[in-house]
């Protein structure tokens, strides 16, 4: 049974008014549940029909034309010259089989190097690191970003900001993680730049954070929230 | 459409995985049935035929691209389809950082005295099914309790945030996403009947 509060974030959700860290956690709680997903597509269906209500117009003809010489000329940067066809009866047999063979090694070599790929990660803490690019969302800079090295297996972080302003008196950057098992952001933590927008923080989350989709930024009252409250600045996934 | 026959809606499903497999004809196909009510989406919310058009090109550019992550499973080709609208125009909104302006300009009619554009080639019974189908939107959209429309249509076409729709009307946010819930809920089941 979909509760009201589930079908009223499919109805923000379809017309796109969630934040993004919402959007991700409601994404999540979609791919695990077949009723909500039911109830998003009649919002969606009833979302559609909306457009049918703004006033009757018609685009020029010349528009058309246009869009389609820009896909004509995309599907010849596509096309791929035909191979020749072989003049004789047996050789397609012939490469068939060598193909054949082929595959068999490939598929024999990618599961060796898979076994080496899973060794190597057991061994380098590199290999155990996701990146998260965070870009700004509206109120924030447009040159402000982050970078955020996060460490599943250790449950901690590092991140790095740049160009983004010093929040004005009684406020505070707050880093979020946003975990597709916890219905909230998971706080990780006030982070604070310098006079150049600047910082390189190493963080942990104060809850544990197994399925990280996303990491976001801030803008809460100074000293941090344990739940969201603010805007969000600074959002990205992998 | 929402609100159209499981047949057409088949034929969509054609059209698009017919431009999967890079076919331009079912693409011609498409952009005949959609740009129309696309474009119309576009000047509503732009107000400005050039950015109108830049919108729609985008979209059908995407169509032509993304056909093949299309998936029926969670809306119909054609909510699929204005959706990518709205959200190619709020873009361009938010990128441009002006006001949104809703232009309740002249209709099609008004402004063409009548004339439709030549390259949309349809029938007269696809023109006519598609008015009942817009007339009959339109009646339901009305016929909706004035409160639950007047919330949807300010975060559809104006794209406020429910935040701001309840500073504007001055209600609790609970009772704005209630009303946005109650209205979109009740738009689908009187549109099904």
């Amino acid at each position: 049974m979909i509760s009201e509060e589930q079908q009223d974030q499919a109805a923000l959700y379809i017309l796109g008014l969630l934040e993004p860290h919402e959007a991700a956690a409601f994404e999540s709680e979609l791919d695990a549940n077949a009723e909500l997903r039911d109830i998003a597509r009649e919002f969606s269906e009833a979302a559609g029909a909306m457009a049918l209500t703004a006033p009757s117009r018609t685009p020029p003809a010349s528009l058309k034309q246009q869009i389609m010489r820009e896909i004509g000329a995309k599907t010849e940067e596509r096309t791929v010259v035909p191979l020749r066809r072989a003049p004789v009866g047996w050789v397609p047999w012939a490469i068939a089989a060598g193909l054949a063979v082929f595959c068999g090694l490939l598929v024999l070599d990618r599961v060796r190097l898979e076994r080496q790929l899973a060794d190597i990660r057991a061994a380098d803490p590199l290999m155990q690191t996701t990146f998260f690019t965070l870009a700004p969302s509206a109120p924030a800079p447009v040159d402000s970003k982050a970078t955020v090295a996060w460490q599943p297996g250790r449950q901690s972080g590092v991140i790095r900001i740049s160009n983004l302003p010093a929040p004005q008196p009684g406020k505070d950057y707050q880093l979020w993680a946003v975990d597709a098992e916890h219905k909230d952001p998971i706080s990780a933590g006030v982070v604070r730049v310098d006079k150049n927008g600047v910082a390189q923080i190493r963080f942990k989350p104060v809850e544990k954070a197994e399925h990280v989709k996303a990491f976001a930024i801030s803008l809460e009252r100074e000293g941090g929230v344990p739940k969201k409250e603010g805007p969000i600045l600074l959002v990205g996934t992998t | 459409m929402a609100e159209t026959s499981t047949a057409q809606q088949m034929m969509d499903q054609e059209m698009i995985a017919r431009i999967g497999r890079r076919d331009q004809d079912a693409f011609s196909t498409l952009y005949a049935r959609l740009s129309g009510p696309l474009y119309s989406l576009a000047m509503k919310m732009l107000g400005d035929s050039a950015e109108a058009q830049d919108a729609l090109q985008d979209v059908f550019l995407q169509i032509w691209s993304r056909a093949g992550t299309y998936d029926s499973d969670q809306s119909s080709v054609f909510s699929w389809a204005v959706l990518l609208t709205r959200s190619r125009v709020i873009d361009r909104l938010r990128a441009r950082g002006r006001r949104l302006r809703i232009v309740a300009g002249p209709t099609e009619e008004e402004e063409h005295g009548g004339t439709t554009d030549a390259s949309i080639v349809e029938s007269a019974a696809d023109t006519a099914e598609k008015s009942d189908e817009t007339a009959r939107v339109r009646y339901v959209l009305t016929n909706l309790p004035s409160e639950q429309r007047e919330a949807i249509e300010m975060a559809f076409f104006e794209h406020l945030t429910h935040h701001e729709i309840a500073a504007r009307l001055e209600q609790p946010l609970g009772t704005i996403k209630a009303r946005i819930r109650r209205g979109l809920l009740k738009l689908r089941e009187r549109l099904r009947t």
